[in-house]
């Protein structure tokens, strides 16, 4: 009998997102199952309902036989299943051995904690199972590595003997990915059971006895690891999905509109995301950026939209360097961005359409005439707006919160396309919406490519990548691995292989193409 | 009156011996800002929970003549307006900062309120034969020359002061609640998934607030004087606050800060009588706190971008050689 | 019915009844305590503003001071800053206004525009401190501009008690103001009038600043709401990320809300020394330290309803007076009512209602993780 039996499991979100569909999954125990599947596709969401911070719409869970239900991660604790989040649940400030014996302190006969025993606990569990750290370290100060294993050990402490790991290698080197793995080891030889999620296939083949992959919420299959190899699980991952077919005019390539050289960006956590990126943009086509999130597209967009500022390189427009510009010498320029989370950049929810319609040309005539703004122009712009995109509403002075997704989207399209943009920056622009919105969307952006302007679409969906671009390339880990200058010749599998690391253009092969 | 007349005050036991006292007051509201903001539910209503705490001191000194039995009702009445504060932006939702006002609203009009409808004065109750609390004087320490007075002779409440650092610091540290506080105040989801009840921490977390902030009141109303005047805590629970944002979060720095402060106070007290006017010198606690904030800030921003520097030029190397 | 009870507009209004209803409530339950003539007391609370022509004076009086305070909190607000050194600036005004309305050797046609141009200077340059730490090195506003109030305070003695304290007065004041920079009444100086005018003219201090408030009303409301410095602030206050990324200083924006409003509690520091004190003294702008977050939270933080919430806690703030004249309650029961009205409106889950006003800064929640105030 599985140790864990995931049946028929759904869950519908409020707003319509059918994050797992009549999904089956089961886990024997002391093996080591990866779960793999792109951005979306359901992984996360599934073990989240497994450790009880979700509840599913529908479908049971059985562990070695008896139906449970979590109404919360200590439901699940109690059963002995630990996580260990990708978003680390750690007290920065407290030392190693308080993370670890948080909620639960050993006491003195005083009733002060006992500070002794919170560290002899943590040797004591870091012995027996190989997971090197520091009890009196600050975790502020640790690096990802051992602030991972800390997690582990957290789990441990509450006698887990199902541990799930969202992505843990996401943030490690290689070797701590190897020390991981030894961990792993160890702890599957004391009777542990481990689920594995990841989207990187060279550990899957590595570590894991199992792999189940799952596509859009939905369950793939499940096969033993030693029967695959890793383009297939990669096809497996990434499908044959023709989703809307756009019907695109021939490309009309025009001049060189944006150069991007040598982009570094490293984060504030001191971790290198970009690692010299380097492509050109033309006008009248649209340069699609493939790549698994993570691996650098949000920072390259902020930094070339003038959200962040960039450690390095070039990214000339004009002939001019935007980086390290403001926003609005960047706008000034005619690049429009429309940014990939629209609730925290691209919109003001609890003001009106049309004001959110005019932040960037609130102060241009005929909206601002010297010393007053003229709001029945911004009416008329609001409603010309409305109608041109198709934006689902009787009003545009309501607020754009009365909006759903899609049209809160197209409000944040529509402004930026109206802007007349020489080059258009446009991120994960049909996430999250409805299909009709996310038609309109696509219809709208090869529209404006067609008419000239150039457009770099960044999307953690490869079919969107693959029918609206004409040129891709592929970002994996802060570096372009691999440039397609015809989209239409392209294959999901070839493309899954760049995108996951798996291989790589040498770079005089993509400099002819770039 | 010389610089040399001040300047030998300064450095007199005298003086040394008032800063003491005069950090008395500060410390209280800072110790209780500090439990709050340390659980993620600062307190903006310090200044009105002294005003309570010195004033139910008074009264109920004044009527039932008992000192101790004062002090009790006047940290009851600090908790009690703390959990006003906890009730209207837990439970309600309140935001934080609006809520604090409306407390200090109400304590501010509510305690000249009361004074009047008591004893019908609104000035201050000097009518009333209220109590103080005893100075502590410690055999032995009290005779020995310059350091004697400085450590003895205190009222109580300024011994009370320097040990509630302490009691605080263990509280946050080795017992199982203040940490659970801190943890919620830093990443109450984390605190979550552990099975910790935010909410019923951030409550306990500001009761102890209004604890301590009453305490600061009563060190007013029953030591410095022996009355209750209106808005006699004069914006010390304001520079609890300023004390607690300049204290990371840890008792020793924000017992710096408070001190720092109180010192200024006793400065001006001690420079009114050189030439330089009462009222700028009476400025110099609130300027330091400005200054202090405008330092701290220029401090954080340096250190982060330094941290950012440093990493990008080791990372550089690391990923230079990968990239081999 | 139901839809109408869905309205938000409808919701927001019944709110704010409610909680004036209860606040009131709580007020008069109070007084039935600790009075001994609770009825007289309460009645001279609820009616006494209206009872005689002086009292209806103090009543305009007092509100028109709580409209520029409200329009100055307002403003800053409506950018999501916690600016509150309205006092500060608000005595030093005073005490500019009236020094130039004094001192100054002109005829009062250039003096009296001179005076207030005065305090507004003044009053912008003392919040130029607060609002560049906030705006460039993220310094909490709220505690700068409480320590600069209280500096203010020190200051304004201090230059009172210095340079233009009254040789044999009884108190800590100054000359008064002169004549002919004393605002005249409101009424107009019209043959039909005359009598009118001569009785507000002897009874009550109301003074054309009437007509400063109402266009300090349309200006801010313009102002806010009309011109692309107004998008600016209220965009940084919808989503300061958002703003940025629209391309808006967001800085120079920060800084900028909170210097605009020092013009308005000018108004109010111009409005105390010509009008109702007419000469500079101790304490004359006692009581109205937070009273323009009191008006702005009432208003629904919308200049146009500053001058209703302004009247409002005016004649209760005018009826507390007469109360204490005429019966054992003293005045600061006015607060206390205050104090629960306040808590009642923004308690968000005890009328839930969608409207926020003031939320808390996402910037001092940034600032959460340094450890600073929360």
């Amino acid at each position: 009998m599985p140790l864990i039996e995931m049946k028929n499991i759904s869950k519908i979100y409020d707003n319509g997102v059918v994050a797992n569909d009549h999904v089956n999954f089961s886990v024997e125990k002391g093996e080591i199952h990866a779960l793999v599947g792109e951005n979306g596709a359901g992984k996360s969401t599934l073990m989240k309902i497994l450790y009880g911070i979700e509840q599913p719409t529908e479908g049971q869970i059985l562990i070695n036989g008896k139906e449970v239900s979590f109404r919360s991660s200590l439901d699940a604790i109690d059963e002995k299943i630990g996580m260990v989040h990708q978003n680390f649940m750690l007290i920065p400030s407290f030392s190693v051995a308080d993370n670890i014996v948080l909620g639960n302190e050993p006491l003195q006969t005083n009733k002060l904690i006992d500070k002794k025993r919170s560290v002899e606990i943590t040797e004591e569990l870091s012995k027996t199972y190989g997971l090197n750290v520091i009890p009196e370290a600050i975790v502020d100060s640790i690096n990802v590595g051992m602030r991972q294993r800390v997690e582990i050990i957290k789990m441990l402490y509450r006698e887990a003997e199902i541990l799930i790991m969202d992505e843990p290698t996401a943030v490690l080197t290689p070797q701590e990915t190897q020390d991981l793995f030894n961990a792993i080891h160890k702890l599957v030889e004391q009777g542990k059971t481990v689920i594995f999620i990841t989207h990187k296939l060279r550990e899957v083949k590595e570590i894991s006895d199992r792999v189940t992959v799952m596509r859009l919420g939905k369950m793939i299959g499940t096969v033993d690891t030693k029967d695959v190899t890793r383009e297939q699980i990669a096809n497996m991952m990434v499908g044959r999905e023709v989703f809307l077919d756009i019907t695109k005019p021939k490309i009309n390539r025009g001049q060189k509109r944006m150069t991007v050289k040598d982009l570094t960006y490293v984060s504030e956590t001191g971790t290198p995301v970009l690692r010299g990126v380097n492509f050109n943009l033309y006008s009248g086509e649209v340069l699609g950026i493939a790549g698994v999130e993570g691996n650098g597209q949000t920072e390259l967009v902020e930094v070339i939209t003038g959200l962040k500022s960039a450690t390095g390189g070039e990214v000339l427009v004009h002939e001019k360097n935007i980086l390290n510009r403001t926003p609005r010498e960047i706008r000034m320029m005619k690049v429009a961005h429309i940014p990939e989370d629209r609730l925290t950049n691209g919109v003001a929810v609890n003001a009106s359409i049309e004001e959110n319609l005019i932040v960037d040309r609130y102060f241009k005539k005929p909206l601002n005439k010297g010393l007053l703004m003229d709001y029945k122009e911004v009416n008329k712009h609001s409603d010309a707006l409305i109608k041109q995109f198709s934006i689902k509403t009787p009003d545009g002075k309501l607020p754009v919160s009365s909006l759903s997704g899609g049209n809160m989207q197209k409000v944040v399209v529509a402004r930026e396309l109206s802007s007349d943009p020489y080059v258009l920056i446009a991120s994960q622009p049909t996430r999250g919406i409805d299909v009709g919105a996310t038609e309109y969307i696509r219809e709208q952006l090869v529209k404006y490519r067609t008419d000239g302007v150039a457009v770099l679409l960044v999307s953690a969906d490869l079919s969107e990548v693959m029918s609206l671009s004409d040129r891709i390339v592929t970002l994996y880990e802060g570096k372009i691995t691999g440039v397609f200058p015809d989209a239409s010749k392209a294959t999901e599998e070839e493309l899954g292989l760049y995108m996951l690391g798996l291989k790589e253009q040498t770079a005089e092969e993509m400099e002819k193409v770039l | 009156m010389t610089l040399d007349f001040v300047l030998r005050g300064i450095f007199s036991t005298f003086f040394l011996a008032s800063v003491i006292r005069i950090c008395t007051p500060i410390i209280f509201p800072s110790m209780g800002g500090l439990v709050a903001a340390a659980a993620g539910v600062s307190n903006m209503a310090l200044e009105g929970i002294m005003l309570w705490g010195a004033f139910t001191g008074v009264f109920v000194s004044a009527y039932t003549g008992n000192v101790w039995l004062a002090v009790l009702a006047g940290c009851l009445a600090g908790i009690l307006v703390a959990l006003l504060l906890a009730v209207a932006h837990l439970q309600f939702g309140s935001d934080r900062f609006l809520a604090g006002l409306a407390v200090n609203l109400f304590s501010s009009g509510g305690t000249v309120f009361l004074m009047y409808s008591l004893i019908g004065e609104k000035g201050n109750t000097s009518t009333l034969a209220s109590l103080s609390v005893p100075n502590v004087v410690i055999p032995f320490i009290h005779d020995i020359p310059v350091l004697g007075p400085i450590l003895s002779g205190h009222p109580v409440f300024t011994y009370i002061a320097f040990f509630s650092v302490w009691v605080i610091y263990i509280l946050m540290y080795r017992t199982r609640l203040g940490v659970h506080m801190r943890a919620v105040g830093e990443n109450p989801a984390a605190a979550t998934t552990l099975g910790i009840n935010v909410h019923r921490v951030q409550y306990i977390a500001l009761a102890i607030s209004g604890f301590f902030a009453a305490l600061g009141g009563m060190s007013l109303s029953m030591a410095y004087l022996q009355m209750f005047q209106r808005e006699m805590a004069a914006g010390r629970g304001w520079i609890g606050i300023a004390a607690v944002n300049l204290g990371a979060l840890r008792p020793i720095p924000t017992l710096i800060a408070a001190m720092v402060f109180g010192f200024a106070d006793a400065l001006a007290n001690q420079l009114g009588s050189l030439n330089i006017p009462s009222q700028l010198v009476q400025s110099i606690p609130y300027a330091t706190t400005v200054i202090g904030l405008a330092v701290y800030s220029i401090q954080q921003r340096r250190v982060a971008i330094e941290r950012q520097k440093k990493y990008a030029s080791a990372h550089y190397e690391e990923a230079a050689s990968e990239a081999e | 019915m139901k839809k109408f009870f869905d309205s938000k507009n409808v919701r927001s209004f019944l709110r704010i009844v409610l909680a004036l209803t209860i606040g009131l409530t709580f007020g008069f339950v109070i007084t039935l305590i600790v009075s001994d003539e609770p009825m007289v007391a309460y009645k001279a609370f609820l009616f006494g503003p209206l009872s005689q022509l002086n009292r209806i004076g103090d009543w305009l009086e007092e509100s028109l001071t709580l409209i520029f305070l409200g329009l100055a909190i307002t403003i800053v607000f409506s950018a999501k800053q916690f600016y509150i050194g309205l006092e500060g600036q608000m005595i030093l005004s005073a005490l500019a206004t009236g020094a130039v309305a004094i001192y100054m050797p002109a005829p009062p046609i250039i003096r009296v525009p001179l005076a207030f141009l005065a305090g507004m200077v003044v009053a912008v340059l003392w919040a130029l401190i607060p609002a560049l730490l906030k705006a460039y090195l993220g310094a909490s506003e709220l505690v700068t501009s409480l320590m600069f109030n209280t500096m203010a305070l020190r200051l304004f003695e201090f230059l009172l008690r210095t340079y233009l304290q009254l040789p044999n007065a009884n108190g800590i004041m100054s000359e008064r103001v002169p004549e002919d920079a004393r605002l005249r009444t409101f009424i107009p100086n019209l043959p039909f009038l005359e009598e009118t005018r001569n009785a507000w003219s002897k009874a009550t201090n109301v003074s054309w600043m009437v007509y400063v408030a109402i266009g300090a009303v349309l200006l801010a409301y313009i102002l806010l709401y009309k011109t692309k410095f107004g998008y600016e602030i209220r965009a940084v206050g919808a989503n300061a990320k958002f703003a940025k990324y629209g391309g808006i200083n967001v800085k120079r924006t920060i800084v900028a809300s909170i210097l605009v409003s020092g013009v308005f509690s000018a108004l109010a520091g111009s409005h105390l020394v010509l009008a109702i004190t007419e000469r500079i003294v101790q304490g004359m702008a006692f009581g109205f330290g937070f009273e323009g977050i009191n008006i702005s939270i009432l208003s629904g933080n919308n200049p146009l309803g500053v001058p209703i919430a302004s009247l409002f806690y005016g004649y209760l703030r005018a009826g507390s007076d007469v109360m204490e004249r005429a019966s054992d309650v003293s005045r600061e029961l006015v607060f206390v009512v205050q104090a629960a009205v306040l808590l009642l409106l923004t308690a968000e889950r005890l009328l839930p209602v969608v409207q926020q006003v003031v939320t808390t800064d996402e910037e001092e929640a940034a600032q959460l993780e340094k450890g600073s105030v929360k």
